[in-house]
C-alpha cells in the first residue's frame, strides 16, 4: 500500500481498489437506543438483508471496521466513549449518523444531557434523518456511502485533502 | 416523573363517592396504614386511601429511615421499588405545544407558592418520594417527605434497602438532596463534571437559551380551529352521510 501514501495512485488500480473497499464494508454497530432496532432490521433481517449490498455488520471490534453506524440518542456522557471507538477504527474509516437524535438532538433538543448532534465529536459522512428511518432509507445511506468510496481519490485522503462534505440521505 | 406525581391532583375519586349513598372503604390499606400509626406514631404528617387502589403516607423528615424499617419489618413491605423526589414548583418553562409562548427569555420564576403539591400535601418545595410493596399481594405504599428549601437533606435508605442507594445517587444529582449516610453519592447519569441539578424546576435549559421551541412551526392546524372552515364543512357533510 506504499502507492497510496506516496500519492501515485495509478487510476485502474484506484478504480480495482475502491471496487474492492465499496463491497466489503465493515460496519460497526453502535446502536445507542430504539434506532438500534430498526439498525437491527435494517442489516440484519431477512427482509433487508444488508449483506447482498457487500455489507458485513459483524466485526468483532472497532478495530476491524471501516463503517460505524450510529444510532440512536447520544448523550454527553457517552462522548468520550464514542470518540475512543472512533479513534480506534483505522483509516479510511467512514460515519453514518442515523435517526434525528443523532443528527441533531431530535426530541431531545432542549435536554441537559443529551449532545446535539454527533457531528459535534465525529466527521459525519451520512445522515439519515427519521424517528426512527426506514430500513429503505438507511440502506439508502449505505450506497449514497458506496458511491462516495468508488469515487475517492485514495492518495488525496491519505494527503487530508478530499473529505467530502457530508451526505444526507433524501 | 414530575408530571406523573401530578395526575394525582386529578379529582380525587372520593367525591363522587361521598355523595354516593355507600361509602367505598379499604380494610386492607387502612390495616396497613394502622401499621405505619402504631410504629410511627406523629410521624405519620398525613395520609391518603384510594380505595382499592393504592395508599399514599406523609412521613415528618426525620421519621424517613424509621419509616422504611416499619414498612420492610413491621408492614412487610420487604420490595424495595423506586425512591425518587419531586419539584412541586410549576416550570417556568413552559410544557410542550405551549413553550414558545416561552419569550421573554430567561421567564421570570414562578413565586414559591405557586407550588401546588399532590396527595398528601407538601410544606416544602421539593419532596422524596418512594414506593415499597408488599410482595405477592396487590399492596403497595407510596412515602413522603418534605424536605428542606435551602438546604435539602434528609436520611438514607441504603441500611434497611441496600437498592436504595443507586436511587438516591439519581435524587441526588437531579434534586440536589443530600442523603445523610450514604457514602457513594457521585453522579451517576451525567458526566462526572456536570454542574447543577437539571431535575430541579429553575435549571436553565440551554437550548432554549438560543431559540424557542421550534416545534409549533411544524404543528398542522389543529381541528376545529379558525382557519379551517373547509375541514368543518367536510366534516358536516360526514356527519350527514352517516346519519
Amino acid at each position: 500500500m506504499g502507492l497510496v501514501e506516496s500519492g501515485r495512485m495509478p487510476k485502474p488500480l484506484t478504480k480495482l481498489l475502491n471496487l474492492s473497499r465499496k463491497y466489503s464494508v465493515w460496519a460497526y454497530q453502535w446502536g445507542l437506543a430504539c434506532c438500534a432496532i430498526e439498525m437491527g432490521a435494517a442489516l440484519a433481517a431477512p427482509r433487508y438483508d444488508v449483506m447482498r449490498l457487500g455489507v458485513i455488520p459483524f466485526p468483532a471490534s472497532p478495530r476491524q471496521a471501516d463503517l460505524v453506524i450510529i444510532s440512536g440518542t447520544v448523550t454527553d456522557k457517552i462522548v468520550p466513549a464514542i470518540r475512543r471507538l472512533y479513534e480506534q477504527m483505522p483509516d479510511p474509516k467512514y460515519v453514518i449518523s442515523m435517526g434525528s437524535c443523532t443528527n441533531c438532538g431530535g426530541p431531545y433538543w432542549d435536554s441537559y444531557s443529551v449532545t446535539k448532534g454527533v457531528d459535534q465529536i465525529v466527521p459525519v459522512d451520512i445522515y439519515v434523518p427519521g424517528c426512527p428511518p426506514r430500513p429503505e432509507a438507511l440502506l439508502e445511506g449505505i450506497v449514497l456511502l458506496q458511491e462516495r468510496i468508488q469515487n475517492e481519490d485514495m492518495a488525496a485522503r491519505w494527503r487530508g485533502e478530499n473529505r467530502g462534505d457530508p451526505i444526507p440521505v433524501g | 416523573m414530575a408530571d406523573d406525581t401530578a395526575t394525582e391532583d386529578a379529582p380525587a375519586p372520593t367525591e363522587p363517592e361521598a355523595e354516593a349513598p355507600e361509602v367505598v372503604t379499604d380494610d386492607r390499606r387502612e390495616a396497613l396504614l394502622a401499621v405505619f400509626a402504631e410504629h410511627l406514631g406523629d410521624a405519620v404528617v398525613e395520609h391518603h386511601i384510594r380505595p382499592g387502589q393504592g395508599l399514599w403516607i406523609r412521613v415528618a423528615n426525620e421519621a424517613w429511615a424509621t419509616a422504611a424499617e416499619v414498612a420492610r419489618d413491621a408492614a412487610g413491605c420487604k420490595w424495595f421499588d423506586f425512591l425518587s423526589a419531586v419539584d412541586w414548583l410549576p416550570s417556568p418553562f413552559g410544557r410542550y405545544e405551549d413553550s414558545y409562548l416561552d419569550k421573554p427569555f430567561p421567564p421570570p420564576m414562578p413565586e414559591r407558592s405557586a407550588a401546588v403539591a399532590g396527595l398528601t400535601g407538601s410544606d416544602t418545595r421539593v419532596q422524596v418520594l418512594a414506593s415499597v410493596a408488599k410482595v405477592g399481594t396487590d399492596l403497595r405504599v407510596f412515602l413522603k417527605a418534605d424536605v428542606d428549601d435551602d438546604k435539602p437533606s434528609i436520611a438514607t435508605w441504603i441500611h434497611t434497602f441496600a437498592g436504595a442507594a443507586w436511587h438516591e445517587r439519581e435524587a441526588w444529582e437531579m434534586f440536589g438532596i443530600d442523603f445523610v449516610g450514604n457514602p457513594d453519592l457521585r453522579h451517576i447519569y451525567l458526566p462526572t463534571e456536570f454542574e447543577g441539578h437539571p431535575l430541579r424546576k429553575e435549571f436553565p435549559l440551554l437550548a432554549r437559551v438560543v431559540k424557542p421551541w421550534p416545534g409549533i412551526v411544524d404543528v398542522e392546524p389543529m381541528p376545529g380551529g379558525d382557519d379551517d372552515e373547509d375541514d368543518e364543512a367536510a366534516a358536516a357533510t360526514a356527519e350527514g352521510e352517516a346519519g
